[in-house]
């Protein structure tokens, strides 16, 4: 620091405390209240805590006893197995058509011709 | 520092130290409040809870002044994001706001040096206040006020030079 800093420097000190003088409050007071502001908080966390575990226990509890009936699947191994005809979802845009891989298949797949128009 | 001082949640802070530091940590946090002594104090006793819950944890990598500082220092502005927001929201929806009545501490307007002070860009401002009022260096200056030592740098030479020509046209003499 050169002298016009230092000189600064102390005029500077001198000012600001002379605003700050007699404002300065209490450090007792003030951190009896932020203590106790401090406990509430910790209650108020504990309490979070508290309800966030009670939620998570009973969702599993929940889990544990009521089982599904039924595992829902997508694809049904039997109906795949008891058949070799496959129909194709169909609505009003899409009619019915139905596949045999036996029949229709080995017909597409060695053809060399279009089979007469789309497949579904 | 005795053991039973020391904070729970936060092991290398004790009451003690902090009450040796209240004061300079009071001035710093009136001044983020406008030199309004109630949101001072309001900060201050923020920054307090956020120690002793240990939601601002000190890590003994920097001095405690400087922590509580930088504490004191993000309080401020989330609050006043905080007003910011509410205000607009009040602009926005036309409706009145209660007029607050706490009158700020004048901090001797008297003086040209304060005024000049009071003049500079904020930025500038603060770095004047920690490094020449709050004995801290610029690095720790730079570190409260959340911007690097390089920049911390460019704005205490700037502040630096512009309150030697404002007080140098108002008749004061600061040779190097």
């Amino acid at each position: 620091m050169t002298d016009s800093d230092t000189a600064l420097q102390d005029e500077l000190r001198e000012a600001q405390a002379r605003a700050e003088r007699d404002h300065v409050p209490d450090f007792e007071t003030i951190w009896t209240a932020a203590t106790a502001q401090a406990g509430i908080v910790r209650r108020r966390q504990r309490l979070f805590a508290g309800s966030a575990a009670a939620a998570a226990v009973v969702a599993i509890a929940f889990g544990l006893l009521v089982s599904p009936e039924e595992e829902w699947r997508y694809i049904d191994a039997d109906e795949l197995l008891e058949t070799t005809v496959w129909s194709a979802p169909s609505d009003s845009l899409l009619p019915d058509h139905q596949f045999d891989i036996y029949e229709d298949f080995p017909v597409l797949i060695e053809s060399t011709e279009t089979y007469g128009g789309p497949l579904l | 520092m005795r053991d039973s001082d020391v904070l729970d949640k936060n092991p290398h802070v004790s009451r003690s130290a902090l009450e040796a530091i209240h004061g300079q940590v009071f001035g710093w946090a009136l001044s983020r409040s406008h030199y309004d002594p109630v949101v001072a104090e309001d900060l201050m006793q923020q920054a307090y809870v956020e120690l002793l819950t240990g939601k601002a944890r000190f890590d003994n990598k920097s001095s405690l002044k400087t922590f509580v500082f930088s504490v004191v220092q993000n309080l401020a502005r989330s609050r006043y994001r905080r007003i910011a927001s509410r205000l607009r929201l009040v602009q926005a929806t036309g409706a009145g706001m209660a007029e607050d009545v706490v009158q700020p501490v004048e901090p001797d307007d008297s003086a040209a040096l304060w005024r000049a002070v009071q003049e500079l860009p904020r930025r500038q401002r603060d770095i004047v206040e920690l490094v020449f009022c709050r004995d801290m260096t610029i690095e720790e200056a730079a570190r409260v006020m959340g911007v690097t030592t390089g920049t911390g740098r460019v704005h205490y030479d700037r502040a630096k030079k512009a309150l030697k020509m404002k007080l140098t046209d108002n008749g004061a003499r600061f040779d190097d």
